[in-house]
């Protein structure tokens, strides 16, 4: 009889572990109850073109990939702060060196298999594999060798670093964890770069997303619908998303986007220009509500070409390399320009003007220290003049040997907004007797001369940061980076500011702390601002819309702008 | 007529082949490829480029991409697409049974219209019906593609008669009929698109022609039998005013086609268009080639067809054959 009751004890136990390892460690947010039920469809501009997050690099596929998977660490929009996902909790220790990752146990993946350490090890192991080339391995190069992987347990994990890693936990907002016994066999077979096309099954899918794949039919829709595993509930304890399905409409252009949102098939808009969204909101009526987020994390910018041409027999464009190198030319330049007359003709007044690369929508690393610029024409002759330019009888600017100064800017045809900046910046010049030519450039045309054949003099052009974290401009300003536009060449004649950037920017992706990082970081923005290797123009707001039914939509700055909550999105009646 | 139809095959063959080395040779000159535009990645690395532009085989030779893209095309996969990571025939396919579906339904309108029209000018020789006829013509030649298309979805949006783009409603596909009727309805607007856009010059051609043969002695010699109108039409002017209109429909396949791809592109119509617009600006080589040389066989077998239907109507052919 006692050993039976002890046997019975020992069951008693054995069932109770049991349940707590098999329990689903669920994320339990704030968020008030919300309504489940009801599709959202939304008009795209493009189609997704693959599934798969090791090889997608145009931003749809990865915009959709996020709905259907999700990462260790994910970057909340709103605040621009990390936030838990799949991992619980993460320590760093070792000055920044390790991070031992905690999973969430009990997790599903959107076909019902467990998710456990042997994914997330699978996962990085793919992202580093030099034959696969992921977008993402560079991100995990650090300090010049890869990231290595230890499995503690079933659901523990370590990271550990060559050297501190400044942003810290960021880094893993963008790194899917991927389904282990569904890629295994093409990863050994080499066929993983060739996995999850749009000609995928449903069934050969997985993820960990709050919405799993469907059907794709060719030119027309991609079709995700709720994954019935997914680790977060809102504060009443239902388990979300709310939404049965997500449509992705593929429309080919921004008018036909519009068109789709005014007659009611669309239920979600984005990424529109500031002509529409004030078009869009004249017509709202109620039944739409349309939503000016504020300026983005995108810089457009005017820059001249300060590559080494030695080699490019590219003899016009150097001669005027001594007046695109000349500091108080560009700081010239830069006064002219009517910053405000820009957000206003150009963007309706939905834009900021900026003064560095670090615009307002960047909540966390904008430095206050930098001073907005502001047109004056006189101070920009006086400049000129103190550099040795003069004018002419004609009123013509003309420099020290007697030549008229004038230059040409490139910019991308299908983008009115750069054009119609290229040629307010014309006019502006054209009030201190500078010469400009604008040419619209298809935009792979326009890449190759800013990037291949440096067959340009300025250029108008746009970057968007990925995140606010100083990390993801490592690519822009330090001078052998790959998107250093203004001087691809590398040519070595480094000057004082660009050195004390390069040392910054490395200091800082060293640093754990952040107080330091924010000191370097401003410093940096500083020599930008003041040594203009680019002249920042504006910053457009992010503008979006959606059906007034629709509850919890809350556009942000970072990517994907409206998505981004997709899981607290409900309809507020059927 | 076997050897009629093997010579002209043998003929498509080498127009085929010749337009796809064109094709070929032609996009190695368009400035920048697929992956410049990684390079405005931030998380990208130089190497990284430079490493896809070695897994596509961006940095071989012409020759070498030519042939290795014959290689697939003998496999029926015609290349791989680097934008969407599958080869390019299972993009085609599903897409050019809609541009085929476009395609035949505006043919069909705008030649039952311009055949409508050109005979209903010629008949009744009424100043006034020819001169609205005239007008309307020249009015729709001069209107731009581009308005017509948009003034149509225009129209949509503001009557709600029709879907304003797209090919088929969210949920409507339960049964087949339900599914062939919504499909029906979005077609309307981009077919009467495309068939507005060849209309002026069909409906010229039809009135050449059927003004010609109607002149003709025979016809003339027929009337003044007192042959019945009926009879007179069927058995003398039509046939005689098909000859230069059955050249004339070989071309205004090819003429619909390159139209469809602008309305397809506008109206969101899922065909081969808004594939081929894509492809080009992304320098997604294999899918442009492959739609190009799709686009030049469609275009091809219009003609062939056209040949063929000569063949059966002039007996002056057939005696020359």
């Amino acid at each position: 009889m006692q050993i039976r009751r002890k046997c019975s004890a020992a069951q008693l136990l054995l069932l109770v572990c049991a349940s707590s390892l098999s329990a689903e460690d669920l994320l339990v947010t704030s968020l008030p109850p919300g309504r489940y039920g009801g599709d959202l469809v939304v008009a795209e501009r493009s189609e997704p073109k693959v599934l798969n997050p090791v090889i997608a690099v145009d931003s749809l596929s990865r915009e959709v990939i996020g709905l259907m998977m999700a990462d260790l660490v994910h970057i909340n929009r709103e605040s621009q702060r990390t936030e838990p996902a799949l991992a619980r909790s993460v320590d760093i220790s070792e000055g920044g060196r390790r991070f031992i990752v905690h999973l969430r146990r009990g997790l599903r993946f959107s076909d019902g298999h467990p998710f456990d350490a042997d994914d997330v090890l699978f996962s990085f192991q793919v992202y580093l594999d030099e034959n696969i080339h992921s977008p993402q391995r560079d991100l995990l190069i650090i300090g010049g060798k890869p990231v290595s992987l230890t499995k503690q347990d079933q659901y523990t994990v370590a990271f550990a670093f060559a050297q501190p890693y400044g942003p810290g936990e960021r880094l893993f907002d963008g790194f899917p964890i991927l389904p282990r016994h569904l890629l295994i066999g093409p990863y050994k077979e080499g066929k993983l770069n060739k996995s999850w096309g749009l000609n995928m099954t449903a069934g050969e899918f997985a993820g960990l997303g709050p919405f799993r794949y469907k059907e794709y039919v060719p030119g027309q829709r991609l079709v995700v619908e709720r994954n019935p595993y997914y680790w977060k509930q809102d504060s009443a304890r239902q388990r979300l998303p709310y939404l049965n399905r997500i449509i992705f409409e593929y429309v080919g252009n921004e008018d036909a986007q519009v068109l789709r949102f005014q007659s009611g098939d669309a239920d979600i808009i984005s990424r529109i220009s500031a002509a529409n969204f004030e078009t869009l909101s004249k017509q709202a009526n109620g039944v739409r509500r349309l939503i000016d987020a504020g300026p983005s994390l995108e810089y457009t910018f005017l820059f001249f070409n300060l590559n080494d041409l030695s080699n490019k027999s590219l003899p016009q464009i150097e001669s005027k390399q001594g007046w695109f190198r000349d500091l108080s030319f560009r700081r010239a330049v830069s006064m002219l320009i009517d910053r405000q007359s820009i957000d206003r003709l150009v963007y309706a007044g939905r834009a900021a003007p900026i003064s560095t690369h670090v615009t307002p929508g960047n909540k966390l690393w904008a430095s206050s220290r930098v001073t907005p610029v502001s047109r004056s024409l006189e101070t920009a002759r006086s400049l000129l003049a103190s550099a040795g330019f003069s004018w002419n009888a004609g009123g013509k600017l003309i420099d020290g040997a007697g030549r008229p100064v004038g230059f040409s800017i490139v910019t991308n045809t299908g983008n009115n907004e750069r054009l119609q900046m290229a040629t307010m910046i014309q006019q502006d010049l054209e009030q201190a007797g500078i010469t400009v030519r604008v040419v619209s450039l298809e935009f792979r045309s326009l890449l190759d001369r800013l990037m291949t054949t440096f067959n340009y003099e300025a250029c108008v052009l746009g970057l968007a940061s990925g995140d606010v974290d100083p990390g993801s401009e490592m690519s822009v300003w330090p001078s052998d980076g790959s998107t250093h536009l203004w001087d691809l060449s590398k040519s070595g004649l480094k000057s004082g500011w660009q050195m004390e950037i390069d040392h910054l920017m490395a200091s800082q992706m060293r640093s754990t702390d952040r107080a330091e990082r924010k000191r370097m970081y401003d410093r940096v923005q500083e020599l930008i601002a003041g040594n203009l290797p680019i002249i920042p123009l504006v910053s457009p707001d992010v503008l979006a819309g959606a059906k007034a039914k629709l509850k919890n939509f809350s556009p942000a700055v970072l990517l994907p702008y409206v998505l981004w909550n997709i899981e607290e999105l409900y309809w507020s009646e059927q | 007529m076997i050897r009629f139809l093997s010579r002209r095959v043998l003929h498509a063959f080498v127009i085929l082949l010749l337009i796809s080395v064109l094709s070929f040779v032609f996009f190695q000159f368009a400035p920048g490829s697929y992956t410049d535009a990684m390079r405005l990645d931030a998380r990208v690395s130089a190497e990284t480029e430079s490493a896809w532009r070695t897994m596509y085989g961006l940095d071989q030779s012409v020759l070498t991409k030519y042939f290795r893209w014959m290689r697939s095309v003998l496999r029926g996969d015609f290349g791989f697409s680097f934008a969407y990571g599958i080869p390019v025939s299972s993009l085609l396919w599903p897409r050019i049974r809609n541009t085929l579906l476009l395609t035949s339904v505006a043919l069909l309108v705008s030649w039952s219209a311009a055949l409508g029209i050109g005979a209903l000018t010629v008949v009744r020789r009424s100043r006034a019906v020819e001169s609205v006829i005239r007008s309307s013509m020249a009015l729709l030649l001069s209107i731009p593609d581009l308005l017509i298309a948009l003034l149509l979805l225009l129209f949509a949006l503001r009557t709600g008669l029709f879907p304003v783009g797209g090919m088929a409603s969210l949920g409507t596909a339960h049964t087949v009929i339900a599914h062939t009727k919504d499909v029906a309805l979005h077609l309307v607007l981009p077919a009467l698109a495309l068939a507005l856009l060849s209309l002026p010059l069909l409906v010229r051609h039809v009135q050449a022609a059927v003004r010609e043969s109607m002149c003709a002695p025979f016809v003339q010699a027929a009337r003044a039998h007192g042959i019945p109108a009926g009879r007179l039409w069927l058995a003398y002017i039509l046939p005689a005013a098909a000859n230069p209109l059955i050249s004339l429909f070989g071309y205004s396949v090819g003429g619909l086609l390159s139209s469809s791809l602008l309305v397809e592109v506008i109206m969101g119509w899922p065909g081969l268009g808004p594939l081929l617009l894509e492809s080009i600006f992304s320098r997604d080589v294999h899918v442009v080639i492959g739609t190009t040389v799709l686009s030049a066989l469609f275009l091809i077998a219009g003609n062939l067809v056209a040949d063929l239907l000569l063949y059966a109507v002039d007996p002056r052919i057939r005696w020359e054959q």
